[in-house]
């Protein structure tokens, strides 16, 4: 019999496509929803991870066509730097593209030492439905905290230059650290990014706009590290499913992203915010209970 | 940004030591790193390939910020005619 079915496939694809880019944790609702739904399906399985290895390669591959226009004038603006060893202030692209190399390093780093270990501490499910009404207070700290209040930038090329412009190395490193939370099921790596965004003067949209480019590297990186998994034993009976799965991410996560930008400009992260303490609170007492 | 070319020396020798770190990573298993690196485990056959990675990134990094210090405050643009 195969560990997943197809069904589960569909649902879990559907699911991680929204969950990775809103800010309420996809590790946190992989966690719960087999629980709640009555899955024999566990997050340390080996094939699981194989299974949200497809699907997190199809988010990135996703998100990386999304920015494609972005995408290209940072490697050129990268490009242009290394070839005159300097960064200058006005290349937008150049700046951003080194703000999201320095803020994937810290992440990446973290995710490469502690994925392993903190996975392992926090695998249960009551902890990640109690992480997740944590995800929802630091929402709530990141809106009450913000430095600016949320304006509508006119246009995109606008927002990669007030990104590059408002964002320090240092604050880069501050976000990209804070990535790392999302090790822990329960708290979104989006949600922090964000967070650290508005912290560090950035608007709602812009901080989303950055969240993004700053997740594609990272949420890529660790699909192809994982990539050898799925293609080797440990992803027998389960290829199928996780391309299906893959597939529905894919679509949930194209127009997560294509929502996400559109409410992100006049709206905040307090919604998300209510949602994961609801849902926390809620899961934490129906655990404890049963 | 600020340039420090007094950093560039550090940070090349500081690249290259870690690309030792990584290498002994990647070549020998857990069981035979030595006993005060992270990932140590007498008698374990597992190589530690994420913290060799993790390594070789600390490394580039050094040397892409020494490469940059090399540079000038600003690059000289042509002037237009």
């Amino acid at each position: 019999m195969d560990p997943i079915s197809y069904f589960q496939a569909i649902v879990l694809g559907l699911l991680q496509g929204v969950s990775e880019l809103f800010p309420i944790s996809s590790l946190g609702h992989s966690v719960v929803l087999p629980r709640i739904f009555g899955w024999d399906i566990h997050q340390d399985d080996d094939y699981f991870l194989s299974f949200l290895v497809a699907t997190h390669c199809a988010t990135a591959i996703v998100l990386f066509f999304f920015f494609l226009k972005d995408w290209l004038q940072i490697f050129r603006g990268l490009g242009r730097s290394l070839r005159d060893r300097y960064i200058g202030e006005d290349d937008t692209y150049a700046k951003l593209g080194w703000l999201l190399v320095v803020g994937t390093i810290p992440a990446g780093l973290l995710g490469l030492l502690l994925e392993h270990p903190l996975r392992s501490l926090f695998a249960s499910t009551e902890t990640a439905a109690i992480f997740l009404f944590v995800n929802g207070l630091m929402l709530f700290g990141a809106e009450a905290l913000r430095r600016r209040a949320p304006v509508r930038s006119e246009e995109s090329i606008e927002s990669d230059q007030i990104i590059s412009r408002s964002l320090s190395f240092r604050n880069a490193i501050g976000i990209g650290t804070a990535q790392a939370v999302a090790l822990i099921p329960g708290l979104s790596r989006s949600g922090a990014s964000m967070g650290g965004g508005l912290l560090a003067g950035l608007s709602n949209e812009e901080a989303a706009r950055f969240a993004f480019l700053l997740a594609t590297p990272i949420i890529g990186a660790a699909g192809v590290l994982k990539l050898p998994e799925l293609l080797g034993s440990q992803g027998d009976h389960v290829r199928g499913q996780a391309l299906v799965g893959a597939l529905c991410a894919a679509v949930t996560a194209y127009f997560s992203v294509k929502f996400l930008l559109r409410f992100f400009e006049t709206n905040r992260l307090t919604p998300f915010a209510v949602y994961c303490c609801a849902v926390g609170a809620v899961l934490t007492v129906a655990f404890a209970v049963s | 940004m600020t340039k420090r070319p007094q950093l560039i020396v550090p940070a090349v020798i500081v690249g290259l030591i870690f690309c030792v770190i990584a290498g002994i990573y990647f070549i020998d298993d857990a069981g035979s790193l030595p006993s005060f690196f992270p990932g140590h485990e007498a008698g374990s056959t597992h190589v530690h390939f994420k913290h060799g990675l993790a390594a070789a990134v600390v490394a580039i990094a050094c040397f892409v910020f020494a490469w940059f210090q090399t540079g000038g405050d600003r690059p000289e643009r042509p002037t237009p005619t």
